[in-house]
């Protein structure tokens, strides 16, 4: 008790003074207001309540407004001018309170209180206000120690280690947003790592920008960094689009090819914008279907030559049988319309990793990998336009859609011998190529975002835009992510649907531009935000070690464990 | 024991000693005084004005054309007027404990007073916390800067002989926490606390 008092009395920064649930409290600084920080993470301990909160505004203030505007130092000796500063001049905190504990020893609280729960009431006035310890954290962010629980980073202020719950990160789906240039690469691979180290989710990551998978060079320091499968020889496996390596030395486990017979009319209309394709193309691509089947038409309509004739029985120039023409005709359908699909859809036909009979079912490979819990990174290599990225990913994510739900209905339907589908998180770059408000009807991603949780199958999104994304799938995010955004819609899209906003919205936009993020949302106990793990050689050590990042000790110290 | 006067007239806040002049030399303006009323209780006070007042002879002396030294300091000696010293209640001690209350019983006519030892302030302005100093604030119509000021140099003078030397800090830091919500008199108190020159360490409250 004695230590817990003088631990108390160190880390105490002031006391409550007024405020309320809505507008958050009022908290007269007792140290130095250089000392605390915008967001740091503050407990109100009131003997029968713990309450966790966030500073959000650093005020300054004066018992007179005289008192601070004139200098007194000038007037009166030292030591007198700075008696009256100490009692008329203060720092008031604002703190927005977010979870509220019962005092005591866990074991001892009956279960229903042994939890935070969101905060119902305040505390009383002079309550005393403590800079959070290492164990605080773990109480609220979970131990270090525990099993599913990740450090993705510090506290900006006393270094103690922050855990994300990655089996609630997965549970739905999560997004990391943060402006170009944030770190969102790195902070990507940190919780990629964590997930497979992890290991209760399976992974494919389309990996657009080559970033993940293979070692890289880091672009602001120079230094190499470790890709995930050099981190992770046995557990993930690089796939790269096309026949061949599109860098030297950088050598995939196989190469992805997709088949003619896989591509279907939904795969070409979510391509609108990219082929610039008209309001007849539905139509069109309805009867190319009705005309060759739904796995034989795009091979059909890729061997049609537009334009060519042969001499008619009459002596004039008709269209020859394989063309575009002649097939309009036959089919009912605009022959104007026809051709320009075929000419818009030329970009596709000269795709060299659509081939009428992959070298491989290269695709049921990657599905079986999913299902056997390796991890797939899945390179575009050079293949990096907004056409292939929208197509291979609708395409491949379509498929396994397909795949899941038949596995889920399975199991649903003979539980005993059939067990659940392995889970599945999809990691989505660029996400607002695919959901922005206009293409996320069309793609498949909407849907899992929405729905496929039951399917076992999430979604993390990786963005730098989160105001692009239609807002009915950021609603659906569990787990946020950020780093700085300077973009006002950007702050507001991500704060969507959370409490506090107002209050957040000043520290989203006060990060610092690299390493701090704020995490928020359903998988995070309270919005807090952190200082990111970095990337490099230790962090590579301690996931090859399984070392958690938290002296566990300590943490269990402070939070009133014998050891 | 230096008795200074003895008690002329006195309210529940205050008194007016009578004393002659050879005795004025002992008083200061912010003395702390005491006036033992029965056993076991006295009363305790601080100087705020002296007032010497003409005796009628004064003015015919002065309108003399040659001024004797022997005639000035017969007429100091002799007067018939008492030098008056004016008294504002602090506190009273009964049984031993200190009150910074006003008394419940004032003192009573020709009662002596006498000056506080260095024991005597040091015990008064050490009990409670600082109390007295309301009795200080209230009188609206004395100059309540300059006889905190004096009467603080007092004291701490006192305090630092019984080696408390950090007493000062505590009493200014009171001091701006009961006048920081009148900037004015606050200011003017602080100023005549710095003309007094005090020494003030580094005693954080």
């Amino acid at each position: 008790m004695g230590d817990r008092n003088s631990q108390q009395r160190e880390n105490q920064i002031g006391y409550v003074v007024g405020g309320g649930l809505k507008e958050g409290l009022r908290v007269r600084l007792t140290v130095d207001p250089q000392s605390v920080q915008e967001g740091g993470f503050v407990v109100i301990d009131t003997g029968e309540w713990q309450f966790y909160g966030l500073i959000t505004d650093i005020q300054l203030g004066a018992t007179d407004p005289r008192f601070a505007d004139e200098k007194v130092e000038d007037r009166l000796p030292p030591a007198i001018s700075q008696l009256l500063h100490g009692q008329t001049l203060y720092a008031n905190l604002e703190v927005l309170p977010a979870l509220m504990l019962k005092s005591g020893r866990p074991e001892e609280l009956p279960s229903e209180d042994a939890s935070p729960i969101p905060v119902k009431t305040i505390p009383p006035h002079h309550a005393p206000v403590l800079l959070a310890s290492a164990g605080n954290i773990a109480e609220i962010f979970g131990s270090p120690n525990e099993e599913g629980n990740f450090v993705i980073g510090k506290t900006r202020e006393q270094g103690h280690p922050v855990c994300i719950n990655l089996k609630k990160f997965v549970q739905r789906s999560s997004g990391i947003f943060g402006a170009t240039g944030t770190g969102k690469s790195f902070l990507t691979r940190i919780i990629l790592a964590g997930l497979i180290d992890y290991n209760k989710t399976s992974l494919l990551v389309f990996d657009m920008h080559n970033e993940y998978g293979f070692d890289d060079t880091a672009s602001d320091t120079g230094k190499s960094v470790k890709g995930l499968r050099t981190l992770f020889p046995g557990k993930v496996r690089v796939v790269e689009l096309g026949s061949r390596p599109s860098q030297p030395g950088r050598n995939p486990d196989f190469h992805l090819e997709i088949a003619e017979k896989d591509i279907q009319p939904e795969d070409i209309e979510l391509l609108t914008r990219e082929l610039n394709l008209k309001e007849t193309t539905p139509t069109t691509l309805h009867a190319l279907v009705t005309s060759f089947g739904i796995h034989a038409w795009y091979r059909h309509f890729k061997a049609m030559k537009p334009g060519t004739t042969i001499e008619g029985e009459d002596g004039k120039r008709v269209p020859a049988p394989d063309s575009v023409e002649a097939w309009a005709n036959e089919a009912g359908v605009n022959i104007m319309a026809a051709v320009a699909l075929h000419d818009k859809m030329r970009k596709l036909f000269d795709k060299p990793y659509i081939v009428p009979q992959p070298a491989a079912d290269s695709l049921g490979e990657i599905i079986r990998l999913l299902k056997q819990g390796m991890h797939v990174m899945l390179s575009f290599g050079s293949f990096d336009s907004d056409l292939d990225y929208l197509l291979v990913t609708n395409l491949i994510t379509r498929r396994i859609r397909r795949e899941w739900e038949e596995m889920t209905n399975q199991h649903r339907a003979n539980k005993k011998t059939v067990p659940e589908p392995r889970p599945l998180t999809l990691v989505v770059e660029e996400a607002h190529k695919l959901l922005n408000r206009e293409m996320a009807s069309q793609t498949i991603f909407s849907t899992i975002a929405r729905e496929m949780r039951k399917y076992f199958v999430t979604l993390l999104i990786v963005d730098q835009r989160p105001s692009q994304i239609y807002d009915e799938v950021m609603s659906q995010l569990g787990t946020r992510i950020c780093g700085w955004l300077g973009d006002d819609s950007d702050i507001q899209a991500v704060l969507s649907g959370l409490a506090g906003r107002d209050a957040l919205r000043g520290m989203l936009a006060h990060l610092q531009p690299t390493q701090e993020v704020l995490l928020l949302g359903w998988g995070i106990s309270m919005p807090i935000p952190v200082r990111t793990l970095r990337y490099d050689e230790e962090f590579y050590r301690n996931i090859k070690g399984g070392s958690k990042f938290g002296d566990v000790d300590q943490i269990n110290r402070e939070l009133g464990f014998d050891l | 024991m230096i008795e200074i006067g003895r008690l002329l007239r006195g309210s529940a806040a205050g008194c007016v000693i009578g004393c002659w002049v050879s005795q004025v030399t002992t008083p200061q303006y912010g003395g702390l005084v005491r006036i033992p009323v029965a056993e076991n209780y006295q009363v305790y006070g601080i100087i705020y004005d002296i007032q010497v007042e003409d005796d009628g002879l004064v003015r015919q002396l002065l309108s003399a054309d040659v001024l004797d030294d022997a005639v000035i300091t017969d007429n100091r000696l002799n007067r018939n007027v008492p030098v008056e010293i004016s008294v504002l209640f602090a506190g009273y001690q009964e049984d031993g404990m200190i009150f910074h209350l006003l008394p419940p019983r004032p003192p009573l006519t020709l009662d002596a007073m006498f000056q506080c030892t260095d024991h005597e302030i040091c015990t008064f302005s050490s009990a409670g916390n600082f109390g007295y100093f309301r009795h200080i604030l209230r009188a609206s119509d004395l100059p309540v800067g300059e006889l905190l000021s004096s009467h603080l140099r007092l004291v701490d003078a006192a305090q630092r002989h019984q080696h408390n030397p950090i007493w000062i800090q505590k009493a200014v830091q009171e001091l701006i926490i009961l006048l920081r919500d009148d900037y004015g008199l606050l200011m003017s108190v602080l100023a005549a606390l710095s003309d007094s020159h005090l020494i003030l360490g580094e005693y954080r409250g």
